[in-house]
């Protein structure tokens, strides 16, 4: 830690790893919902609808304070001053968590705007948007501050305001289902596809720059290329969420070629990642951040590309559309992509926040090799079903409930690679909490 | 490359991409209004939306094909259990659903949320979505009655029965729904013309009857294949 107010970062980190885990506990009941029968008693007062808006809330919230905690990081080291205000950075933390609690026990008294991801009441939205304003007047100022202007700061400021800006469309009431659909994936798709993106190669730029020490000229350089294919491909490419919606038929050929190009700048930043690691100018030191990085840049590439451009594709994604294979591909490219950036930056920071040189990483290396591979197995199993999903309804053209009976199996292992999943997240975050020296060898 | 070649790349890419979305979102937009009939969305219909967000259904339910998948996509609900069908799972859900291993909450629902539900699908049934989902489409004779008809020497009626959501409602030999009555039977006391009769309006035949039309979800080849094979189980 170089700057007295990077200390605000390990907040953000200690509010976010919880609500992970809450995350995963809910999940475990929406796999058990797939799995066995929840009696109406049950159903009745908490309906699946319910912890579904709570599975998903829990996830933008966590993954969002993260990133926001990293940004607090890595401003100061970009800028070389200390941030704007950290009693602002206090309170802009305080108010999203109030309004991410308020919000969540809102769900289980109905208070909803009953849209997919989008649950959040439009009162609570307008606190969030004064929070993000908040947030990006204190970023902004840092940097305009300091006036060390670089391309990691822009792409990170300029990620930030679009997610931001974004946001918006969610917010209204649309009368028209199309249009509210349309609009519905400017929040969900240009975020994942686009602003999340910009976040990421910048906050993956930072840290890779700092691990291997190769110089920020050509990791900058690396960076701009990236994110110009990413907005390149992400922006028409949204269009293949709209082949179904009632939108025009021109969207079944721009959706499926610019999505179709999508995995393009994510096997690049394997490359560069594989690259820059080979050509380190510094030693590895603590070897299990490293291990995050690399498995955050090839699981990105699994679950956003691969499993991305699996169905992306109008002739495919006409039958898979809505089924358990959409879930799959939203899991590995959820974990591939954000939650192991954020767990690597975790990793990456808290033990320079305190003040540890070489940690101890043989719980941390546990908790990683379990999550990924329990994570892994997940994507296959959700796959299985899936496939099942798409064949017996779509393609037989059986009934609903048919198809689920035979995909009842699947889910049910599902369920159980879930288990490990949770016993590799407690393992990863007592040991982040708890992070100790290594012992020195002799 | 430099730096400076990155950087104009980065701009063109964005800039380009940025512009066909756009304008592509303007005309969107303009055609929005055929696409979905925006002649017939009513006040009920918006209503009937409210009510849809209100009780969060789509948190279980797709439409469109989005939202939550843990149960059936809503976009041809009506098409495929038809007005009666969708007011009955929504009024009593605990005696719906009282078979199946997947239950349904009871909102208590008000008639007047009830009936603009109904209007709100019924729109949304119409839009023009590339006819999707591939299982409630009229246009093609999907796979497993194909195959059925080719391969397992089922006759063409068998292969409605079993395909086209009969079963959802009504069993033989003791596989399918029980909202309905058991077929295994049927010929014994009804005629093939009787049952056409009868599948095409129910409510014509006897008023109290639950089961929707099926005018709308089968074609009339189907209808009238699906009353022969059904008059054949004595
Ligand atoms: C890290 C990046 C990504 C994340 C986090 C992500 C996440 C998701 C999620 C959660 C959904 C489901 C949304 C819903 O309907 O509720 C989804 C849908 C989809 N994603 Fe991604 N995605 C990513 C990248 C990609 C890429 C690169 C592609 C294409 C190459 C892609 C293709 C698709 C498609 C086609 C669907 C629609 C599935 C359907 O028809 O139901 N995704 N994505
Ligand atoms: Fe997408």
């Amino acid at each position: 830690m170089e700057y007295r107010s990077q200390k605000i970062a390990y907040w953000y980190f200690a509010a976010a790893l919880p609500l992970f885990v809450l995350q995963v506990v809910v999940g475990l009941w929406l796999a058990a919902s797939y799995t066995f029968t929840i009696p109406q008693s049950i159903v009745n007062v908490f309906p699946f609808a319910t912890a579904r808006a709570f599975h998903t809330n829990l996830l933008v919230l966590w993954m969002l304070l993260g990133f926001m905690g990293g940004t607090y990081y890595i401003i100061p080291e970009e800028t070389k001053s200390e941030i704007y205000s950290t009693n602002l950075a206090w309170f802009q933390l305080i108010a999203l968590l109030v309004t991410g609690v308020t919000a969540l026990v809102g769900f289980l008294f109905g208070w909803t705007q009953g849209r997919p991801l989008l649950e959040i009441p439009m009162a609570l939205d307008f606190v969030v948007v004064i929070g993000a304003l908040v947030f990006l007047f204190n970023v902004g100022m840092t940097m305009l501050k300091a006036k060390n202007w670089t391309a990691i700061q822009g792409t990170l400021l300029g990620g930030l305001v679009f997610l931001a800006l974004l946001y918006l469309f969610g917010i209204p009431f649309y009368r028209n289902l199309v249009i509210d659909w349309y609009y519905w994936w400017w929040v969900i798709h240009l975020w994942v596809e686009g602003a999340w993106e910009l976040v990421t190669a910048a906050i993956f730029a930072f840290v890779l720059m700092k691990l291997t020490g190769v110089e920020r000229q050509v990791v900058e350089k690396w960076l701009y290329v990236e994110i110009g294919l990413f907005l390149f491909t992400g922006l028409a490419g949204t269009g293949h969420h709209y082949y179904w919606i009632g939108a025009p038929r021109y969207w079944l050929w721009i959706g499926g070629i610019f999505s179709a190009l999508e995995p393009v700048p994510i096997l690049l930043m394997v490359f560069d990642t594989m690259h820059h690691v080979k050509e380190r100018k510094e030693k590895i030191v603590n070897p299990l951040t490293w291990t995050y990085a690399i498995g955050c840049a090839v699981l990105h590439f699994i679950g956003a590309g691969v499993w991305g451009f699996l169905h992306t594709l109008p002739q495919i994604n006409y039958y898979t559309h809505g089924s358990q294979v959409t879930v799959s591909h939203g899991h590995l490219a959820f974990f591939g992509a954000y939650a192991l950036l954020n767990l690597m930056t975790f990793y990456y920071a808290m033990p320079k926040l305190k003040g540890i040189a070489e940690y101890d990483d043989r719980r941390g290396k546990i908790g990683f090799w379990t999550m990924c591979s329990s994570m892994m197995i997940m994507g296959l199993t959700f796959g299985v079903a899936g496939v099942l999903q798409s064949y017996i309804e779509r393609v037989l053209g059986m009934g609903y409930m048919v198809a689920q009976g035979y995909m009842r199996l699947w889910m049910g292992v599902t369920m159980v690679a879930g288990v490990f999943f949770l016993g590799g997240l407690l393992t990863t975050v007592v040991d982040l909490f708890t992070l100790r020296p290594a012992k020195v060898q002799t | 490359m430099t730096k400076k070649t990155a950087f104009r790349i980065f701009l063109i890419g964005t800039i380009s991409s940025a512009a066909l979305f756009l304008w592509a979102t303007y005309d969107t937009q303009r055609q929005v209004a055929t696409l979905s009939h925006v002649d017939k969305l009513s006040d009920q219909v918006v209503a009937g939306k409210r009510a849809f967000q209100k009780y969060n259904c789509n948190d279980c339910h797709t439409i469109l094909g989005f939202g939550g998948y843990y149960a059936p996509d809503l976009t041809k609900v009506v098409q495929r259990v038809g007005e009666e069908g969708i007011r009955y799972r929504l009024k009593s859900p605990e005696l719906a659903f009282a078979d199946s291993p997947r239950k349904m909450p009871n909102q208590h629902l008000s008639d007047q949320e009830i009936k603009d539900l109904v209007a709100f699908f019924s729109w949304v049934g119409e839009i023009n979505n590339n006819d999707w989902p591939p299982q409630d489409s009229k246009k093609r004779l999907s796979r497993g009655e194909q195959m059925m008809v080719a391969k397992v020497g089922v006759s063409p009626g068998a292969a409605v029965f079993q395909t086209k959501g009969c079963m959802n409602c009504h069993s033989l030999h003791g596989t399918g729904g029980t909202f309905g009555p058991a077929l295994d039977k049927i010929g014994a006391s009804l005629s093939a013309e009787e049952i056409g009769k009868y599948v095409r309006n129910p409510k014509g035949v006897n008023p109290n009857a639950k089961m929707p039309s099926q005018k709308d979800n089968l074609s009339e080849r189907e209808l009238d294949e699906v009353a022969s094979f059904l008059a054949t189980l004595k």
